[in-house]
């Protein structure tokens, strides 16, 4: 019992050492636990709801894209007006340039005519570049619809264009004629005027169109800026959403199971006294409750096995006490009489008392094996192991049967190995197991024979050979003789043995580890030999 | 030199029979008690040389009777055997824990029995 009570201590101390359980300890976990869904259930929600949160992340990035895509296509739009505007200003510009050339006064940029070139060659370029200008103000030719502020500049534009057509015509018309410059200066003077705003509107024209661009790609850096930001943001937040949701239902999940173990192990160990603190409402919560339920019984049986050994302990005490009561009157008033303390006895009375006597102590020797083992059969007989001198105890054991084997004429050796001395057992079972086989031994010899104890270390363990020159064993009952109430024949005459003894030492030597075996040939004598575990015990 | 008495506590007849009768053909005076407190009273009346005190017994037991014995200083010095049947495992070492002086298990070898009680009483003697 007390293996138990052992058992039950390492297990006590294994709980204790064990860390706490603090992540399925977690509130959210417990809660999640608590919840009255089956596990299937549970796993699916969360499998769901991780796949909501990454197809939310999905539509968000569409969406961001499909953003940059609009403005990358207001872009287009805007360069490709960004783009036309830019031909009329630069029209315009031109028309400015070459005007202020043929005129002669002070223009910004002097561009120096090609050598050979007529006046007339500068105003044909001029209205060139006029006939290039008034189509660009078409909102038909343009090719995109120009915004209404837009629109109200390309008509004045045009308004101007058109009458610098006008007065060119007249000044080309004088060239043709032959008119001198300075006759032409009035004309000039007006065209290049017209040039001037012309070139000044075309100019508000294209500026801010490039304003305007310049503001959409800024526009665009910061929205790009913010879109990417959200979608890191909601990204991260379902990464961690999901993370979350995992982390908390796995350790509903696993706070559960490693409760459960540790009482299975507590339980596994002979612990009884706890229970599983579970409070989940699904699958683990059942599994729970079984194991409390299993618990609970085997703690019910264990108690009822353990009354019933205790009852059969007190039963054998009781038995002992009872019989051995009456026996002591029986032997003991043989004894007395034996002893002549009340008178004499005659020759056939002094014979039967030592009857009676021997007889007594025979029933005690009985009931001593008997209970001896009962004992080792109900597994009550604790070794107390502790390291003892085996060569005293084989001395020991010669000893007590010197005189017996003197009496019989049997010649008693002893011989163990040098280097046998200390070994680890319970001393009292294994000089029980040697008295025995020594005692057998002498009892099966006739006189003139020998019994030769030995001991020797070899493989790793310990053996004590008892060999005798008695009648030998027929090895039909070789095995026999270690079962209870089985004697030889030989045995059987000898009235003597209880018929326990081999029984008995079998069960002691097995109880260390080791293990009894006997050698014999009919008419050439017997070997018994034990082996016990060299230190392992 | 007075005989020694001896006190004989022993709930079974013929046990008591036994050892009354063995001791006093040995010269020994005796004292009977078949329980535990009877045996508490004799010894504190009659203080004897030896106590043989059996263990199991209808109203103390043995155990509980030493310890009452050694309480009264009447009485606290005398030897006291513990004479039993329980003889099982450890039963020996249990009761010599206890306190008692020595132990004989029952069956007795009425000439060990004997050589005890007188190596005990002239123990006591001197």
């Amino acid at each position: 019992m007390s293996e138990a009570r052992a058992a039950q201590e390492r297990a006590a101390a294994v709980a204790g050492s064990q860390p706490p359980l603090s992540r399925g300890d977690n509130p959210l976990a417990r809660a999640i636990g608590r919840l009255p869904a089956r596990v299937h259930t549970k796993l699916l929600v969360a499998f769901v709801g991780t796949a909501v949160l990454v197809v939310a992340v999905g539509v968000l990035g569409l969406r961001v894209l499909g953003q940059s895509n609009d403005r990358v296509a207001r872009l287009g739009a805007l360069q490709e007006r960004a783009l036309a505007y830019g031909k009329l200003k630069s029209a315009a510009f031109n028309v400015r340039l070459l005007l202020a050339e043929t005129v002669g006064q002070d223009v910004p940029v002097r561009v120096t005519p090609p050598s050979g070139r007529t006046r007339s060659a500068f105003d044909q370029a001029v209205v060139d570049f006029l006939a290039r200008i008034r189509p660009a103000t078409l909102v038909d030719e343009l090719g995109f619809d120009p915004p209404p502020e837009d629109e109200a500049v390309l008509r004045r534009i045009r308004a101007k264009s058109g009458r610098l057509s006008t007065v060119m015509g007249k000044i080309v018309e004088s060239d043709n004629r032959g008119a001198s410059a300075r006759d032409q200066v009035p004309l000039r003077q007006r065209a290049e005027l017209l040039a001037v705003d012309l070139n000044q509107l075309a100019a508000i024209l294209a500026n801010a169109t490039t304003a305007k661009t310049e503001d959409l790609i800024a526009q665009n850096a910061s929205s790009y800026a913010s879109s990417r930001n959200l979608f890191i943001g909601v990204a991260a937040g379902a990464i961690v959403l999901a993370l979350l949701l995992g982390f908390v239902l796995s350790w509903s999940l696993i706070g559960p199971i490693q409760r459960i173990d540790s009482r299975l192990a507590a339980i596994a160990s002979g612990d009884f006294s706890g229970r599983v603190d579970v409070t989940n409402r699904d699958e683990l919560g059942a599994l729970a409750a079984n194991a409390n339920r299993m618990n609970d019984e085997l703690r019910r049986l264990y108690n009822e096995l353990e009354a019933a050994s205790r009852h059969k302990s007190e039963f054998l005490a009781n038995m002992s006490h009872e019989l051995r009561t009456p026996l002591n009157a029986i032997i003991g008033f043989s004894q007395v009489l034996r002893e002549r303390m009340f008178g004499e006895v005659n020759e056939k009375q002094a014979e039967y008392l030592d009857d009676i006597i021997s007889s007594g102590n025979h029933l005690l020797s009985l009931i001593n094996d008997v209970l001896d083992l009962s004992k080792v059969e109900a597994g009550q007989v604790e070794l107390e192991v502790a390291p003892f001198s085996l060569r005293e105890a084989l001395e020991r054991g010669v000893v007590m049967v010197r005189e017996r084997a003197t009496q019989d004429g049997v010649r008693v050796a002893l011989a163990a190995d040098p280097d046998i001395d200390v070994v680890e057992g319970d001393e009292r079972r294994i000089r029980q197991v040697i008295f025995n086989l020594v005692s057998n031994a002498v009892k099966f010899t006739p006189a003139g024979g020998a019994v030769d104890v030995s001991a020797v270390q070899m493989n790793g363990e310990v053996r004590v050979a008892v060999t005798d020159t008695g009648p030998g064993i027929d090895p039909e009952d070789q095995e026999r003789i270690f079962e209870e109430f089985q004697q030889t024949e030989a045995g059987v005459e000898q009235r003597e043995g209880t018929g326990l003894g081999l029984a008995l030492s079998k069960r002691l030597v097995e109880l260390h580890g080791g293990r009894i075996w006997v050698e014999s040939e009919l008419g050439k004598g017997s070997k018994f030999t034990f082996a016990l575990p060299a230190g392992s015990r | 030199m007075a005989a020694s008495r001896v006190l004989i506590v022993e709930d079974n007849g013929k046990n008591m029979k036994l050892f009354r009768d063995v001791l006093q053909a040995t010269g020994y005076e005796t004292l009977e008690a078949t329980t535990g407190r009877q045996a508490i009273e004799l010894a504190a009346g009659h203080a004897p040389d030896l106590v043989l005190m059996d263990i199991r017994l209808p109203d103390i037991d043995g155990m509980e009777a030493l310890s009452l014995l050694r309480a009264d200083e009447r009485t606290a010095s005398i030897p006291v055997l513990a004479l039993t049947a329980q003889a099982m495992d450890g039963d020996r070492e249990r009761l010599l824990g206890a306190g008692f002086d020595g132990y004989i298990s029952k069956p007795v070898n009425v000439v060990e029995f004997l050589g005890v009680v007188r190596q005990h009483c002239e123990g006591w003697r001197r």
